[in-house]
């Protein structure tokens, strides 16, 4: 029996899809820290522990600004960035400390 | 059948998994030992259950035999309560609720504060917070994925015994005295079911006792 692909994702065969993306926007895991690291821009000195240190990724560097920046949408509050750190720059804050932050899921995940 | 009455408890998956399957369990072992027809499950939807990952306990306490055989998910939770605070920022948590249902919530922040976090929460009767992490603060990690099968804490070993107090005082669906009987942190029962902060919202229907 042939698989039915709907009409919007048939290609033709041995097409070639286009690079991966970056960021799965269907798989968002904001909602299942209870706390995020907060940086400090002063103390930190770039030394891109955290962004090794990150199983998701969710550290990188923004070159226009010269500092670190966090990815909220898919960092889940495992603490290893903080416990990284060799400059103590990042903090656990909970996240119930902010009002934003967190993307509002129907299901669980 | 009459009036079920649904429970649903929210948890993170491991860290706080036990806590919230002993919520669900006593809570519904209590009430079936004051006669009532109980289910408790565990949660299968959410699974497989990781490290912080939201999931689901269910109970379900009835004066009457219960007929709901094949779905164990509470499509209509009278009663929600959250294990983690934070949970209520990131999940509906009141989805499918009735009007004039009951949130409990795990926290030591004041009540309007969390309400800010709720939006539809002009569905609530009644909120009540408990801080159990406060009071007990043990959290029995079980990393053997036995969900319970080889379970040597007890039950209410940990932050699961404050909540089930203020559970007893809020809902009165089971009495604190049965509860005594299974929990095994008598005295953290003891103060969830004293230090629980409640506050009623609206005319309540006919059926929800909220506060006793």
């Amino acid at each position: 029996m042939p698989i039915k692909v709907p009409k919007d994702r048939e290609v033709p065969f041995g097409a070639i899809t286009p690079a991966p993306i970056k960021q799965q926007e269907l798989f968002i895991t904001s909602n299942w820290r209870i706390v995020r690291p907060v940086i400090d821009h002063e103390k930190c000195t770039r030394c891109f522990t955290c962004y090794i240190a990150c199983p998701d990724s969710c550290w990188s560097f923004n070159e226009k600004e010269e500092k670190m920046e966090w990815n909220w949408k898919f960092c889940k509050g495992c603490q290893i960035c903080i416990h990284e750190c060799p400059a103590d720059a990042l903090s656990a804050v909970p996240e119930l400390d902010f009002e934003d932050g967190v993307v509002r899921l129907e299901k669980p995940f | 059948m009459g009036k079920v009455t649904e429970i649903t408890v929210w948890t993170r998956g491991v860290v706080m998994d036990k806590e919230a399957r002993d919520v669900a369990n006593a809570f519904a072992q209590a009430a079936k030992m004051e006669g009532k027809f109980v289910q408790a499950f565990d949660n299968y939807e959410d699974l497989p259950d990781r490290v912080l990952v939201t999931t689901r306990k269910y109970a379900r306490i009835s004066d009457e035999e219960i007929e709901m055989k094949y779905l164990y998910t509470n499509a209509h939770p009278d009663v929600v309560v959250i294990v983690e605070p934070t949970i209520v920022k990131g999940i509906n948590v009141l989805k499918g609720m009735p009007e004039g249902g009951l949130l409990i919530i795990n926290t030591n922040r004041p009540i309007d504060y969390m309400l800010k976090f709720i939006p539809n929460a002009d569905l609530l009767g009644a909120i009540a917070t408990v801080d159990a992490d406060g009071i007990s603060g043990v959290k029995t990690v079980d990393f053997s994925g036995s969900e319970g099968g080889v379970d040597t804490a007890g039950l209410g070993a940990g932050i699961a015994a404050p909540i089930l107090g203020a559970m007893a005082r809020v809902t009165g669906l089971a009495k604190k005295e049965s509860l005594a009987k299974i929990v095994s942190d008598v005295a953290a029962l003891d103060r969830g079911y004293n230090e629980v902060k409640f506050e009623k919202f609206r005319k309540q229907r006919s059926e929800y006792f909220w506060g006793g």
